[in-house]
């Protein structure tokens, strides 16, 4: 390891790309998937390769690796440079497969996006990470397992020992990523490719993971080439930073260059569409993105200060959600999830309430539980004064015009077989409002609103980008009127500049149509700028609420300032330097029959400013 | 529509095509006197000019009668995978859609159905019948549907989760315009799908029910009729076996290939 | 364990409804046992009488109710066409049967595995179009006519095997492989080629999987990744399919057997079907469909061995 350490103070570049040009097989002939693309990494150096989807971000990296071979891709052109061990140089463009094999997972390590799948199911972890180590090592078996120990120590896993007779379905995600890593570590490797490795996991396991990368690289003074869709991660991850856009380099530079003087268009739209944490201090109401105005919209204008006691839409009263556990001979109910536990909040008309939290923290169960896609188990949902828990199907139907929701994946919102403009006017024809050519005229009303051109309306869902999409979902949703429509991480599958288009339409339509929204995200940024007042959920429950400034400029909470630590900061001046610390063990909120956790009690802090007292 | 231009595609088109033209067209163009009539003393000829395909046990014209057969094993074959999707596509949808008990009887039923080999549950529902054409429908037909039911009823529970159909219920879609407008389209490339296959599966149990003398019954010709027929004369004339052999081959093939390259197109997960 | 409890105890409610399912096809019949039993020529009284000792005046479900209980205790009856017992017929014909079907399922599995696998691993090559050409020209073909082909074949023109007849295992038991031979390689001809494609497409499942790719990241030899990585994975799948293809095959045998004249289970639920011999045919689909419901758990229980995710989960 101390000759690596020495090599980080050599000048010279290990990784050279030099005009690369991958192009990939299709029945149509072949595609390009990027051109021209050169940048060079040196020992102890990370650089970011950033661009959204399509951008050949990953072409690149599975390039590099010679791995985008097997998915019918060639490197058609250019020089891919690397300096061996042995301090040679070589093209890795060049090498014959078994060359390429014996730098693989041996000088270059590489960790993937989802860690669910990453690992083999039907293999022990102690195997996977071993027989990298045999076949590059020659390693005994004996020996390889110690060194396996050593990894797992080494990437801060719990109970090392057991681990290693586990099966990867055993391990949270996090943990699977540790893993990732760990094999990809276990030849100690020179460059190592991060493509997404942060993509699929909670902002807080994100912290813990970024921060594990950055203490191996300053340990080993490998390279590192981070491949990421995340302006904030890059912010706090780079050293210098290359952005891609359609199979193209745009440009290149250190992180403050990039950040603080973008040369190119594309560079500094994509920086204007990333919301900062922390940009909107000071400020009691939501904000639109700068630059982002829709199309056909006249001078973006911020809507204004609602009258200080604004309409009680929505009361939701200590409500839960349990899913029962089923097992047993008989399916008998052995046990409950607490999904949703006692939870209380108010959501104002024309405002915006958003439900912060993990994965598994309850926020989708309770948007869906007030809709009542999901049936909650007990509590008042209380709109306008009516209790929605209580009513029965009929008296259901109609209420739900009032609310309505946009769902996450844009690909699976829209039914594939039929044409957008029956999508959209199927609310309105269930309910019998309107026929013929006013129905006709009210889709293309709404068609006009969400921005989308008429000619959209005879088209089907296959033929839409994601965004073009969501805006379809939200002119769905738009179309009995509704006071509430609860937005369930209907931003999270975009890219940022389409992320931001979206996100001004529906702050414009707040502010035109006096709607109310029930945001729900894991993205604290975006939940900054869109919000009036916040809760964090942990666990089932809301661990705080209030007045978003309240929630972000003076977190109560533990739990609230953990998260708010772990939002990576589209800012390289800002920051943290965050210790590595040992994977945590998340607690489990399935409970036995019977089990009658306590009530939720609060304790007020400000004015609306609420924290659970534990 | 391009990717059927492969030769797959072609091939599995043109066979299918060509078995179909031959069910409709043969029994027209065909004189009736031609395929029935017996010639004792031109018994099992092997191909010549005058039988291109040679002769049977009761020296009729091999080529004629395949021709004729083509319309028996396609009429049985598509009524049967019709009834078949009749039964199976409604209860596969209610049963994936609805959930609950519902689907949990009909699935324990569909699962007992399953332990009978399809073969065996056809050859019974035959011969308690009594064989003929209409009863081997229904035997094949009986014998599918379990099959197609939980194929269809696995894509109405995948498709019944997706967010359209979830936000449709929000928008107060009721339940029969659920199914038919969401779940009903939804289902359909997968039932073509397994349709097309099961055709092919259908043809070979018609063969199968008439060889063993449980499905098509003679004066009607059938492939597997005539391969029943040529059992006791294989040493002396193998080809009276291999001629609607190979014609139940190559439209079963047609139908397979088809099947296949419809699978390509329409199967959601392979987008 | 409660996995496997759980399966045993739905497999007694299938169990169940396989019976069910068996008496109600069985009694659509518009036959008449007491009729067959006593022939034609009997006295109307008589005829009576039989019926009323046999049962067949009473509701459906008194009927169903002496079947099941018959067929529990073990009391299966006798069958009109064999005058036998059915219970010790069934047993020897099971083996005749299960002694084919075991063979075509090994002559099967030993060609499907590496053809399927070496189709999978050269996608859309022509070892893939060669093999799944091969494999969807062999599952277009009747297993009558394999068998027909065979005996053509290796029978009448090189005579190397017999193609006609049923030996017993336990007293020659090289008679009995000779002669089960052309059977079973009419069968297993036609599962290998589903067999194969299924390994397939299965396989590249597999090869298109994440742990595949990084596998490859760690430069491990393509080789390994194929037969450890991907076939480790891929033989739950694959047993699975085998298993459920028990179904096919005791479907198959009635052709199969009767064309080769082997007095198995097939040739015997032929004959029960042909002479309408109803106490016969309740007996034999109702062993058959609980037969191939028993392979089907075995091999689900195996699956828990391949699987850590069900085995641990």
């Amino acid at each position: 390891m101390t000759d690596l350490a020495v090599n980080g103070n050599d000048g010279a570049p290990i990784l050279a790309v030099d005009g690369l040009r991958v192009e990939f097989r299709t029945d149509a002939g072949p595609v390009v998937g990027v051109e021209e693309v050169s940048f060079a990494i040196r020992p102890g150096e990370t650089v970011c390769v950033v661009g959204e989807s399509g951008s050949g971000k990953s072409v690149t990296s599975l390039s590099i690796m010679r791995l985008v071979e097997f998915g019918g891709g060639r490197i058609a052109a250019g020089r891919i440079g690397f300096r061996r061990r042995d301090g040679r140089d070589i093209d890795l463009a060049d090498l014959t497969p078994a060359e390429m094999r014996a730098v693989r997972g041996s000088e270059i390590g590489m960790i993937f996006q989802e860690p669910m799948t990453a690992l083999n199911p039907v293999f022990t972890i102690e195997r996977q990470l071993t027989d990298g180590l045999i076949a590059h090592k020659g390693l005994s078996a004996e020996a390889a397992r110690r060194k396996a120990l050593e990894l797992l120590q080494e990437v801060r896993i719990p109970e090392p020992e057991r681990r290693l007779k586990q099966y990867p379905h055993e391990l949270s995600g996090g943990m699977r990523q540790r893993v990732v890593i760990a094999m990809a570590m276990a030849c100690e490797p020179r460059l190592l490719i991060a493509d997404e490795p942060t993509t699929a996991l909670d902002v807080t396991i994100q912290a813990e993971i970024l921060a594990l990368i950055n203490r191996l690289k300053r340990e080993t003074g490998m390279a590192v080439l981070f491949i990421t869709h995340d302006m904030a991660v890059v912010a706090q991850m780079a050293d210098r930073v290359v952005v891609m856009y359609r199979g193209n380099v745009v440009e290149t530079g250190s992180v403050t260059e990039i950040f603080e003087a973008p040369q190119q268009e594309y560079t500094k739209t994509l920086l204007a569409a990333v919301p900062k944490l922390g940009e909107m201090r000071g400020r009691p109401a939501p904000e639109r993105m700068r630059g982002f105005a829709a199309p056909g919209s006249k001078t973006p204008q911020q809507p204004e200060a609602r009258p200080a006691r604004p309409r009680e839409l929505i009361e939701v009263r200590h409500l839960s959600t349990r899913f029962p556990v089923r097992s047993g001979l008989f399916r008998q109910t052995t046990a409950h999830i607490h999904a949703v536990e006692d939870v209380s909040f108010t959501i104002f008309a024309g405002q915006t309430l958003s439900l912060v939290g993990e994965s598994g923290s309850g926020k989708s169960t309770c948007g869906r539980s007030i809709m009542r896609l999901t049936e909650p188990s007990r509590g008042e949902v209380l709109l306008e004064g009516s209790d929605i828990a209580r009513l029965d199907s009929y008296a259901l139907r109609r209420v739900r015009r009032d609310m309505q929701m946009v769902f996450q994946d844009p690909f699976a919102s829209l039914n594939p077989y039929r044409r957008l403009a029956a999508q959209v006017a199927e609310p309105i024809l269930n309910f019998g409002l309107a026929r013929g050519a006013e129905l006709e005229d009210r889709v293309a009303g709404l068609f006009d609103r969400v921005g989308l051109p008429r000619s959209f309306l005879r088209r089907f869902p296959h033929e839409l980008s994601g965004g073009q999409r969501q805006r379809v979902a939200i002119a769905r949703a738009l179309a009995l009127n509704p006071k509430l429509i609860i937005a369930d991480e209907a931003v999270s599958a975009l890219d940022v500049s389409v992320q931001a288009q979206v996100l001004n339409l529906m702050m414009e339509l707040q502010a035109d149509l006096g709607l109310s929204f029930l945001f729900i995200s894991h993205d604290m940024a975006v939940v900054e700028r869109v919000s009036h007042h916040v809760a964090v959920m942990y666990l089932g429950r809301i661990v705080e609420i209030g007045p978003r400034m309240a929630v972000f400029e003076d977190p109560r909470h533990p739990y609230t300032r953990t998260l708010l630590d772990a939002v990576p900061v589209a800012d390289p001046r800002v920051r943290r330097s965050r210790e590595d610390r040992r994977a945590r063990t998340l607690p489990s909120p399935i409970f036995p029959l019977g089990h009658e956790p306590a009530p939720s009690v609060y304790e007020e802090v400000g004015p609306g400013h609420l924290v659970i007292v534990e | 529509m391009r990717r059927f231009r492969t030769s797959k595609g072609m091939i599995g088109l043109i066979l299918v095509g060509l078995a179909i033209l031959i069910a409709i067209f043969a029994p027209m163009l065909i004189p009736a006197g031609l395929s029935t009539k017996m010639h004792m003393a031109e018994r099992l000829h092997p191909p010549s000019l005058k039988h291109i395909l040679g002769t049977d046990e009761l020296g009729r014209d091999l080529f004629y009668r395949v021709m004729l057969g083509a319309r028996t094993s396609l009429e049985i074959a598509v009524s049967a995978v019709g009834m078949s999707i009749l039964i199976g596509l409604p209860l596969g949808m209610i049963a994936g859609y609805f959930g609950g008990w519902l689907d949990n009887v009909l699935m324990r039923i569909v699962d007992a159905l399953l332990a009978f080999p399809a073969l065996l549950l056809a050859l019974t529902i035959s011969a308690v019948l009594g064989p003929n054409l209409r009863n081997t429908i229904i035997a094949i037909g009986v014998a599918f549907t379990p099959y197609l039911a939980r194929i269809i009823r696995g894509e109405a529970l995948r498709v019944a989760q997706l967010p359209f159909v979830e936000a449709a219920r929000a928008a107060g879609t009721n339940n029969l315009n659920m199914l038919i407008r969401h779940i009903l389209p939804n289902v359909m490339p997968a039932t073509i799908v397994q349709g097309t296959i099961s055709l092919a599966f259908a043809i070979l149990a018609e063969a199968g029910l008439s060889f063993l003398g449980l499905g098509t019954q003679p004066p009607q010709s059938s492939w597997g009729l005539m391969i029943q027929a040529s059992r006791n004369y294989l040493d002396i004339s193998a080809w009276t076996a291999l001629v609607p052999g190979t014609a139940v081959a190559l439209t079963v093939l047609g139908f397979n290939m088809f099947g296949d390259v419809l699978r390509d197109i329409l199967d959601p997960r392979a987008k | 364990m409660n996995y496997v409890l759980n399966r045993l105890l739905s497999m007694l409610l299938t169990l169940f409804l396989i019976s069910i399912i068996t008496f109600a096809v069985t009694n659509i019949l518009p036959g008449d046992v007491a009729l067959m039993i006593m022939g034609t020529q009997s006295n109307p009284e008589a005829l009576a009488g039989m019926r009323q000792s046999l049962g067949l005046n009473d509701p459906l479900i008194v009927q169903y109710g002496h079947w099941i209980s018959g067929m529990l205790t073990g009391h299966w009856g006798t069958s009109l066409v064999f005058k036998a017992a059915i219970g010790p017929l069934l047993l020897q014909k099971m083996t005749a049967s299960g002694l084919i079907v075991l063979m075509s399922m090994l002559i099967a599995l030993t060609g499907a595995v590496p053809l399927g696998v070496w189709a999978a691993i050269h996608r859309d090559r022509w070892q893939d179009t060669a093999s799944s050409s091969a494999a969807l020209f062999g599952v277009s073909l009747p297993d009558f006519f394999w068998g027909i082909v065979l005996i053509l074949l290796f029978a009448r023109t090189l005579g190397w095997l017999p193609s006609s007849g049923f030996v017993d295992p336990g007293t020659d038991l090289g008679g009995a492989i000779a002669h089960a031979f052309l059977p079973s390689l009419a069968l297993g001809l036609g599962l290998m080629a589903h067999l194969t494609r299924m390994t397939r497409s299965t396989m590249v499942g597999i090869m298109e999987q994440e742990f595949i790719r990084v596998a490859r990241a760690k430069g491990l030899r393509e080789r390994a990744i194929i037969w450890r990585y991907g076939l480790a994975n891929a033989i739950g799948p694959v047993m699975t399919i085998a298993g459920l293809q028990i179904g096919y095959l005791f479907g198959s045998i009635i052709v199969i057997e009767s064309l080769f004249n082997y007095t198995g289970m097939g040739w015997l639920t032929y004959q029960a079907l042909l002479n309408r011999d109803i106490p016969l045919i309740q007996a034999t689909i109702f062993v058959i469909a609980a037969v191939v419901m028993l392979t089907n758990l075995v091999v689900d229980l195996l699956y828990v061995l391949v699987d850590p995710r069900i085995r641990l989960g």
